[in-house]
């Protein structure tokens, strides 16, 4: 039997995310060197649709109430259920909100080993590497893979989607749901959205987005005319939104929005992974920070190690004045 | 020349007035000795003979208002002699004894006592007009006043005034009335001469009934106002001095330990209070000169020095009988200050400064953050990760104690490291200036400086942590233990003959505060050394700058331990023409980063640094700097400059690179203090 | 009725990290460990649902690092009732989360508790976040990413943060596990003077255990990531960075 790579399928509202067609094309190079095949697992309330979309060999479907909205514990115990007849040689899972809640409980009950914070996996003298980005983001471990079946949870924005083999699936599998729905002690999910914001910053052309080297909520004035100055809108890095100086609307990364905007101009934001998640799509990526080590070099394309007040304004009196 | 019945009604009422009024009194014995701590009583024998002389000399008082003061002057030397005068008038009223017509020291007990009375109702009706014409009282809108008070001052000064007016003024025609009778003028008393001609022609039984009336009207008018001293701010009279008298001889730099009472470590209440914090309500005369040079207030906020004294005594005036009866009281956060206005407090100290009466305002703030602190009230989020990472890292900025020292490895030379070799000088960098990048560039120069003289110095690298003067000022009391614990372990490995730094507030740390803890050991601010190598010769001024200077006290080193002269004594030294802004010296204006505010969100309309640097510039268009030695006034001045709009005008700059360009040192860029050194 | 809170120290990320000779683990002496920041949040969501229930708080902790002591006098001056240390023969390595858990999961099953909360993630979380294996051994339901949580008729109400503001509020049977990003307010500051007094007052129960085999993650290399290094660096004054930055804008027609 051809070894199988699973993944996964992360969706929210009748939409598959992003990252899952990063982790399917993930699968597929994978499964193209090892000569495997792609499983996506799909579960959900009536989600059966989406499975033609995906890009996957086969499509095992579950559908049932308790696995709306993926919630953990219904996710866990069915894909746990699943797996020991499955046995594919890995499982990939987003290490997003959703996904981290799955991929370590079910890694701990199947006691399969498990690589969290993955952003690289690849073959290395016929061997499988995985590496984990750990210790925010400053050192990476590398983990060989031994023949066991593994967890691998990788981190969105890392890999590729798979941009050849758009076509439908081979195969598309409706299982039962397992017995483990009917003794579940996970009662009534159900989504909140925020309240529609005043801007959508996904949106935005052009961004100008501040972190704790603004200091102060005072200063955030001084950001706000550096913004209005470039016709850009102003976002935040979390620190700054979990202190309420500016609505969630505003916050980029992780747990905030992905904006990938013709410019992106980061004053004060040392570039924590979390945030960096969040944007090093952008085309054009300007920072400044005080600090010359800051992470947000990495992915910059323009950076200046200098006094972002006094480069913001030395902005303004060039573009006001 | 009284009548029986008149003194047996005066004896009587005079019983009856003492009686109300001792009670009163003792009722504030006893609500004062409610206070934690007694008072050192032999404080009274060594203490009294001096204080009695700055009194008489009216010192405290004349710090401020010199017009104000003068009048005040008049008001109260007439009050001192008074009491003479009151006694030989008593005598006068029962035994006919009198000083009319006499020569030798009667006669000039006759004049003292005229010219005084004119003083004394001059000087009154002054300061009426001023109360109740010119000044009203004045509190902006966000300080917390019981609603007793606005009323309340107004109708006690009314009272007052009224009384020495009627008192020294009944007594005054009183003698003219005498002179009168007599006939003829009375030399010795000139202006009591005048008025007698006001009574020509009055028949002898209108006069006898005016003399028994005016002295009627003098003393039973302190009869009749005994009873209400207690609850006036008229109490002074004795309040203050014994304030001033009993004040422990202690460096104003150096807090007492909290109060512990009940549960309560520090004050929630006013019984939790120490006892010469409940006689500072009692000798505060309502004046407001606290509030005036308080920092805070001068921007807008809530808190007012003066509002906290008046409170207290507001309400131990209607609450007297209960409280000294051992009545739990309300709050001080309802009665007496606003939170907003306990963390508004920079502790700049300029209210204990400037009170007259010996009041300590602040401590009553430093005493209630400890409490809040203490019971885990929230603090302001800032504020708590400066004390987190202060408990972490043993610096205010969330960096790791390695990196302290990183800024001594961009010098040319190596620095000693005390802690494993013998100094002559333990330098005890500071936070500000090992942590803020702009700050390291003045520390970096300083080190030049010990170099260039071949000073034998060393420092404790990441051993060193923050003093804890400022921790100890927000309240975390448990806190600032722990660093002294660990600076003293630090300190301990090392061996040095005197300890120097660059920051005020670690220099008072050092100073007034560890030897408590058995360190004892001369401490210098990095002014005094540069001073005294200049004057030595050892750092030698090869360029004299010339340009117009203005020098700004910190707190910490001008007011609390009155070092003023180095830092002036340096820049003479260096050619520069120095110009005082009116608030220099002991009676220098706080920049507002004390008392944790630097750690703290701002809640003011402006910063006290903006309004310092308007100070500054009002000097002159030609001030070219504005001079500093204290890393915090650096950052503060730095960013009031432009904010205010006058950079590149006005340049804040640390009186070390101004040293080092003069003596030409390597590495410190012309650029740094472009100053225009043209022989002149 | 109880609520555990698992905490444990992390190598403080604020500090440069070095790699140890081995290349597997960490330079351990160069190491400063500091409370998990997640575990702090954690703490102080239990107290407040303790605060509002009348549960008993228990601070539960491995100490691989042998500091662990700091963080647990602290946990019970904030107001946890106990204070449960294990030690055993692995001070000084890197635990896995499975292991970690192997360990907690009899501690835990003994002290019975309505809830177990833990931070939601740890720097070294090689092998997955502690809150979901626990529930896995324990077989207890869970969530993480936690914002909030209500203790409702004897279920947990739990709010879960997906991303870009979008929440899921899930109901948990009790006993549940949650994995707590932030609690509902910021953790609670506690005095020094506080700390100290519960240092000489109460004491930490120590429990020595066993040391599971298969200690440590399978860690093959550690290194330091490259800095991608693409950023060009613009010099000079903030008059001339800004001349340049809107001479690149300009270029591209962002301006």
């Amino acid at each position: 039997m051809t070894q199988r790579i699973a993944v996964l399928v992360e969706h929210l509202e009748g939409q598959p995310t992003d990252v899952t067609f990063e982790l399917l094309g993930l699968a597929r190079r994978i499964a193209n060197t090892d000569g495997a095949s792609v499983q996506a697992y799909l579960f959900g309330e009536r989600v059966g649709h989406l499975a033609e979309s995906l890009p996957a060999d086969s499509v095992t479907v579950v559908e049932h109430p308790a696995l709306h909205h993926l919630a953990p514990e219904p996710t866990a115990r069915v894909l746990a259920a699943l797996l020991p007849a499955d046995l594919p040689r890995l499982l990939l899972v987003p290490n997003t909100s959703l996904g981290m809640d799955v991929a370590a409980w079910v890694a701990a009950a199947l006691e399969w080993p498990l690589v969290a914070y993955c952003q690289a996996l690849e073959h290395r003298e016929s061997r499988l590497v995985a590496t984990a980005q750990l210790f925010g983001g400053k050192i990476l471990a590398d983990v060989t893979l031994d023949e066991r079946p593994t967890v691998i949870a990788a981190l969105a924005g890392a890999f590729a989607a798979d941009a050849v083999n758009p076509g439908a699936p081979g195969q598309i599998e409706r299982r039962d749901a397992p017995a483990e729905l009917a003794a579940l002690r996970t009662r009534s999910v159900v989504l909140e959205r925020p309240e529609a914001a005043d801007v959508d910053i996904t949106r935005a052309e052009k961004i100008v987005a501040v972190g704790r080297g603004i200091e102060s909520k005072d200063n955030l004035e001084l950001a706000e005319q550096v913004a209005q100055a470039l016709g850009a809108v102003l976002a935040a890095s979390r620190p700054l939104v979990d202190a309420g100086w500016l609505p969630r609307s505003r916050q980029v990364g992780k747990s905030g929005l992905k904006v990938k905007p013709k410019l992106y101009f980061a004053l004060g934001i040392s570039g924590a992974p979390e945030h960096l998640e969040g944007m090093k799509d952008a085309e054009l990526i300007i920072a400044v920070n005080k600090d010359p080590k800051a992470p947000i070099f990495g992915v910059a394309d323009y950076g200046a190690v200098a006094d972002l007040f006094e480069v913001s304004e030395a902005l303004l009196e060039r573009l006001e004045g | 020349m009284l009548t029986t019945p008149e003194r047996i009604a005066f004896v009587l009422l005079a019983l009856a007035s003492l009686l109300l009024t001792a009670h009163g009194v003792s009722r504030i014995v006893r609500a004062i000795a409610r206070g934690q701590g007694r008072p050192n009583w032999r404080l009274f024998f060594r203490r009294v003979i001096p204080v009695s002389l700055d009194i008489l000399l009216q010192r405290p008082i004349f710090r401020t208002r010199p017009v104000v003061s003068l009048l005040h002057a008049g008001v109260f030397f007439a009050f001192v002699f008074y009491g003479l005068v009151n006694i030989l008038d008593l005598l006068e009223g029962f035994t006919g004894f009198s000083t009319l017509h006499r020569s030798g020291v009667a006669a000039l007990y006759n004049l003292i006592a005229d010219l005084l009375s004119v003083a004394a109702l001059a000087g009154m009706l002054g300061l009426l007009i001023r109360r109740f014409g010119l000044r009203p009282f004045r509190f902006n809108q966000r300080v917390l006043l019981l609603p007793s008070v606005r009323f309340g001052i107004s109708r006690d000064s009314a009272i007052v005034g009224s009384f020495i007016l009627l008192h020294v003024g009944s007594r005054w025609i009183g003698q003219a009335v005498r002179v009168a009778e007599s006939g003829q003028p009375d030399w010795s008393q000139p202006t009591a001469s005048l008025v007698a001609t006001l009574f020509h022609g009055w028949s002898e039984a209108a006069l006898t009934m005016a003399s028994h009336v005016t002295w009627w009207l003098a003393l039973g008018l302190i009869l009749a106002f005994l009873p209400y001293f207690p609850y006036s701010k008229h109490i002074h009279l004795f309040m203050a001095p014994l304030n001033l008298i009993l004040r422990e001889a202690r460096p104003l730099g150096q807090l007492e330990p909290p109060t512990s009472s009940d549960g309560t470590i520090g004050a929630e209440r006013l019984e939790q209070l120490r006892w010469y914090q409940l006689l500072d309500a009692y000798a505060c005369i309502m004046c407001n000169r606290c509030q005036d040079v308080c920092p805070a207030h001068g921007t807008g906020r809530a808190l007012s020095p003066a509002a906290l004294e008046i409170n207290k005594r507001y309400y131990l005036n209607r609450n007297l009988a209960a409280f000294a009866g051992g009545a739990t009281s309300p709050p001080l956060l309802e009665i007496a200050t606003s939170k907003e206005a306990v963390w508004s407090c920079t502790t700049c100290a300029a209210c204990v400064r400037i009170c007259p009466v010996g009041n300590r305002p602040m401590l009553d703030l430093i005493d209630i953050r400890r409490a809040l602190v203490n019971r885990g009230d929230p603090l302001d989020p800032n504020l708590q990760s400066a004390l987190e990472s202060l408990a972490r890292y043993g610096n205010s900025f969330g960096k790791p104690a390695r990196q302290r020292a990183r800024w001594a490895k961009e010098l040319p030379f190596s620095i000693k490291d005390a802690r494993k070799e013998p100094v002559e000088y333990l330098w005890f960098v500071g936070d500000f200036a090992s942590f803020d990048p702009r700050m390291q560039e003045n520390t970096k120069t300083v080190a030049q400086l010990f170099q260039a003289a071949g000073l034998d110095f060393g420092i404790l690298y990441e051993d060193e942590r923050n003093a804890g003067n400022d921790v100890r000022r927000v309240g975390e009391e448990g806190l600032f233990e722990m660093l002294v614990e660990q600076n003293l372990a630090a300190l301990k490995k090392a061996q040095f003959r005197a300890i120097v730094t660059t920051d005020p507030h670690t220099y008072n740390a050092l100073k007034n505060e560890y030897p408590a803890y058995g360190f004892q050991v001369p401490v210098y601010h990095y002014t005094e050394v540069l001073a005294e190598l200049l004057e030595r010769g050892i750092l030698r001024v090869q360029q004299p700058l010339r340009a117009a200077v203005t020098y700004h006290d910190p707190c910490y080193l001008g007011r609390y331990n009155r070092i003023t002269a180095a830092p002036r004594r340096i820049i003479r030294a260096l050619g520069l023409e120095l110009r005082e802004m009116p608030r220099h010296g002991e009676n220098t204006y706080c920049c507002g980063a004390g008392g944790g505010q630097i750690w703290m969100d701002s809640g003011g309309q402006e910063r006290p640094s903006e309004q310092r640097i308007r100070e500054a510039v009002a000097l002159g268009d030609d001030l070219r700097y504005f001079v500093v030695s204290c890393p915090k006034d650096m950052a503060m001045y730095s960013d009031a400059v432009k904010t205010t709009g006058y950079e590149g005008r006005l340049t804040v700059i640390d009186v070390a690179r101004l040293v080092a360009v003069a003596i030409g040192i390597d590495g410190v860029e012309r650029e740094a203090a472009p100053v225009e050194s043209e022989a002149r | 009725m109880t609520i555990v809170v698992v905490m444990e120290q992390v190598p403080d990320v604020v500090e440069e990290l070095a790699i140890a000779p081995s290349g597997t683990d960490l330079d351990r002496d160069a190491v400063s460990y500091v409370l998990n920041e997640y575990d702090d949040h954690a703490l102080e969501e239990a107290l407040l649902l303790a605060e509002a229930s009348g549960d008993e708080v228990v601070a539960v902790g491995i100490d691989t690092t042998g500091e662990l002591d700091q963080t647990l006098y602290t946990a019970l001056a904030k107001g946890a009732r106990r204070a449960i240390k294990l030690t055993g023969d692995f001070e000084g390595t890197w635990l896995s989360t499975r292991a970690a858990a192997r360990l907690l999961v009899p501690v835990i099953q003994e002290l019975g508790p309505r809830l177990v909360l833990t931070g939601v993630q740890a720097p070294d979380d090689l092998d997955g976040q502690l809150a979901p294996t626990l529930a896995a051994l324990l077989g207890w339901p869970h969530a993480s990413v936690v914002i909030g949580s209500e203790l409702v008729d004897g279920l947990v109400q739990v709010r879960k943060e997906l991303w870009g503001g979008i929440t899921m509020t899930l109901e948990l049977e009790l006993p549940a596990v949650l994995g707590v990003q932030a609690a509902r307010q910021a953790p609670r500051y506690v005095p020094i003077s506080r700390v100290r007094q519960v240092m000489r007052e109460a004491s930490i129960e120590t429990r020595e255990v066993e040391a599971p085999d298969r200690l440590v993650p399978a860690v093959t290399a550690l290194r330091v990531p490259e800095q991608a290094g693409r950023a060009e660096i613009l010099t000079g004054s903030s008059a001339e960075i800004a001349d340049r930055i809107i001479e690149l804008l300009r270029a591209r027609g962002l301006l």
